[in-house]
């Protein structure tokens, strides 16, 4: 860490998080170094606009190093005119998404990037829309004449495969199921899929802007709405995060009735995708059967908290209700769902057809999954034993006795059994919480926010790593609320998983990463 | 497996029993009985519903896939989930209706054959819920394509979606 030490033109530590900020090529050559030399994994990457505070935007890049329970984050500010940074996706290329997105939403150019496409903003955005800039707002005049197709236009190219015999699909972004929007491209020779490229962002709402203007307590009910099945995890990640700025301490109470919740959110994710699968395999008796136990967890959810999707519990500071009233209803529906549970998977393991289309199916392979950041269930398949309950202990997971498990082979199998561990372990977490009573009211007063402070809030959603950043402005509102669904990192490796498996089974690899569009789009 | 299917094909009764869990007033029960019968009537003995998701989060897909499970098994009524606008009744649309969405929307409304119905189904479709007045929202399904019946909800229960159906029904049949 001395070698970017010594570059630092400034440095900052708040809790566990330590800031350094370089300058000019300083910033790549930190990145490249703390990225190849200490391992490190890169959590994610945004931008500020922070010219009310000091007249510059700055470029955040977030690593974690394994074995460690420090977030390095690297800094670099940029000043008008100068409005370019280099780019570190040549050496490090999980970053790809994260600088077109900077791109998009800032203006900020980073010099070398291999691919010079919009990502967020679609053809509805004319070119030079910034929105996340704080001198940008639309005007009445300008909604009436944007819409797909009418205003100026960066057309999007998408990428060609030529070649004999290869020919088109283009799917969405509407689709055949009940499910979310986007577009794919398959490049196909005869059933092989050749290539894939998905155009997402059809569901970007503005939500980070969103979160700007509605504040931050109302922020709490918007990071609910983020993505529909993983709401507790992203509320809990969000008030963590604006109570790490105010210096807030929750609660032993309202830290196990939030450790619980999240794993009652993994348990009906879980159980609900390894049934999804099915659907992917056309095992209707499975299907049915994930269906069935999903739906008794979303009503125990609904009896603890009053929602299907656990919305309205977290609120900053704490908690709303305690759920530990509901003991003995919680410990026998959960008894009767593990029960229910063991029989569906014995039936799906009992089943040749089944087992035999998951196995060498949808393989993603260590190295490419290493590359693109890719995180939850998807990296540990893949030989990746990140999980961030044990590498940023939070809540009550540090005090708890559990072990992440990793598989190697990468394909849709895996995807399924490290999907029943997890279950498994979440159960065991449970009970185990269930056990013990703890000290503390349900919600701590809250503090004043202090002007121009930040911190990151983070957990483990279902669906894998996920992150919160929150900055306040001088009177303590918004001034940035960046958010980084697991989706994000995840969706880039679809298409790696897919090459070269038949057109039929994209269903059942998508269905094994389980993605959420949502969440990905913000 | 083979046991699976045989245990289902002898046993008369429920294999997979109704939850407690599923809560359901008298009188709302008493006018779902005459349900299918109105549904046969009005339509032909089938409702098929395109769902459209036009920027939600996604929880109210899932509400809508529930309708589907075991549980509350909507296609008993004669409704059921299609893959194509074109072989739809009714659209049912979700989410604040993001500007990227927008075309697409359309484009589905469109490709529907007439006489086509649309529900506004969640807080978000009724008028952006809280995206409301975000730069990438349109505020609500009402403002790109007509709207014929709305479901209150963020997202509503599938209890409610089924509710805000006959509410529908009620609004054809005139009663
Ligand atoms: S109404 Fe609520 S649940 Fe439905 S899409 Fe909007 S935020 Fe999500």
């Amino acid at each position: 860490m001395d070698y970017i030490l010594r570059k630092a033109i400034k440095t900052k530590e708040n809790l566990n998080e330590i800031y350094m900020e370089v300058s000019g090529y300083d910033f790549r050559d930190s990145c490249v170094y703390i990225y190849e030399k200490k391992n490190a994994i890169l959590r994610l990457m945004f931008a500020t606009d922070e010219r009310p505070v000091d007249g510059s935007f700055r470029i955040y890049t977030v690593f974690s190093i394994p074995g460690d329970e420090r977030l390095f984050i690297i800094v670099l500010s940029l000043k008008e005119p100068d409005m370019t940074f280099p780019s570190i996706t040549p050496y490090i290329p999980a970053a790809h998404w994260y600088e077109r997105e900077i791109r998009d939403m800032f203006g900020l150019i980073p010099e070398g990037h291999p691919d010079p496409r919009r990502l967020v903003l679609h053809d509805s955005f004319p070119a030079g829309s910034y929105p996340l800039r704080k001198d940008w707002n639309v005007i009445e005049r300008d909604m009436k004449e944007w819409g797909e197709g009418k205003a100026v236009k960066e057309p999007y190219k998408f990428m060609e495969v030529e070649g004999e015999g290869i020919y088109e699909i283009p799917v969405g972004p509407v689709h055949a199921g009940i499910i979310e929007p986007g577009h794919f491209r398959f490049s196909a020779v005869g059933e092989t899929i050749i290539f894939l490229e998905p155009r997402l962002f059809y569901t970007h709402k503005g939500t980070e802007k969103h979160f700007e203007k509605i504040g931050f307590t109302e922020g709490v009910r918007l990071s609910e709405r983020v993505s529909g099945t993983s709401s507790f995890s992203h509320s809990a990640a969000y008030c963590m995060a604006v109570e790490r700025m105010t210096g807030l301490d929750i609660t032993e109470n309202a830290k196990a009735i939030r450790t619980l919740l999240l794993e009652l959110e993994r348990l009906y994710n879980h159980i609900g995708d390894i049934g999804n699968m099915c659907a992917g395999t056309g095992l209707a008796v499975g299907y049915a059967r994930g269906a069935v136990i999903k739906e008794h967890l979303m009503q125990l959810n609904e009896r603890l908290t009053g929602s299907r999707y656990l919305r309205g519990i977290n609120i900053i500071g704490g908690v709303r209700k305690d759920v530990f009233i509901h003991r003995d209803d919680l410990i026998s529906t959960i008894d009767a769902v593990t029960k229910e549970y063991k029989e569906m998977m014995k039936l799906l393991l009992d089943t040749i057809s089944h087992v035999e289309r998951l196995e060498n199916t949808g393989k993603l392979s260590n190295e490419i999954a290493r590359k693109l950041g890719v995180t939850g269930v998807a990296a540990r398949a893949s030989g990746i034993n990140d999980d961030m309950r044990k590498a940023h202990p939070h809540l009550l997971y540090g005090r708890l006795d559990f072990e992440p498990h990793s598989m190697s082979r990468g394909d849709v199998f895996a995807r399924m059994m490290i999907r029943a561990e997890e279950t498994e372990c979440s159960i065991s977490i449970v009970n185990s919480l269930l056990e013990n009573s703890y000290k503390g009211g349900l919600v701590a007063e809250m503090k004043e926010i202090p002007p121009y402070s930040s911190a990151f809030g983070y957990t483990e959603s279902p669906r894998g790593s996920m992150f919160y950043w929150v900055m306040s402005d001088e009177n303590g509102e918004p001034l940035r609320v960046k958010l980084r669904a697991p989706s994000y990192c995840n969706w880039p490796a679809v298409p790696f998983a897919v090459h070269g498996n038949i057109v039929p089974d994209f269903p059942l690899c998508n269905k094994s990463f389980n993605l959420s569009y949502s969440g990905c789009d913000m | 497996m083979i046991k699976e299917i045989l245990k289902n094909i002898i046993s008369k009764t429920h294999v997979i029993p109704f939850p407690e869990g599923f809560r359901i007033s008298p009188e709302e029960a008493a006018k779902g009985m005459n349900f299918q019968e109105r549904i046969d009537k009005v339509f032909g003995r089938s409702l098929r519903i395109r769902q459209v998701d036009a920027g939600s989060c996604n929880a109210c897909e899932w509400e809508c896939t529930a309708l589907t499970n075991p549980i509350y098994d909507i296609q008993r009524f004669g409704i059921d989930f299609v893959a194509s606008p074109r072989h739809a009744d009714a659209l049912l649309v979700t989410g604040p209706i993001s500007r990227q969405m927008e075309l697409a929307l359309k484009k589905t409304y469109l490709a529907t054959p007439e006489p086509r119905l649309v529900i506004a189904c969640g807080d978000c479709a009724i008028d952006g819920g809280i995206y409301k007045d975000s730069y990438a929202v349109t505020n609500g399904v009402a403002n790109v394509i007509p709207v014929d019946c709305y479901i209150p909800g963020c997202p509503p229960t599938p209890v409610g979606i089924i509710l805000g159906l006959q509410q529908l029904l009620d609004k054809l049949t005139g009663e």
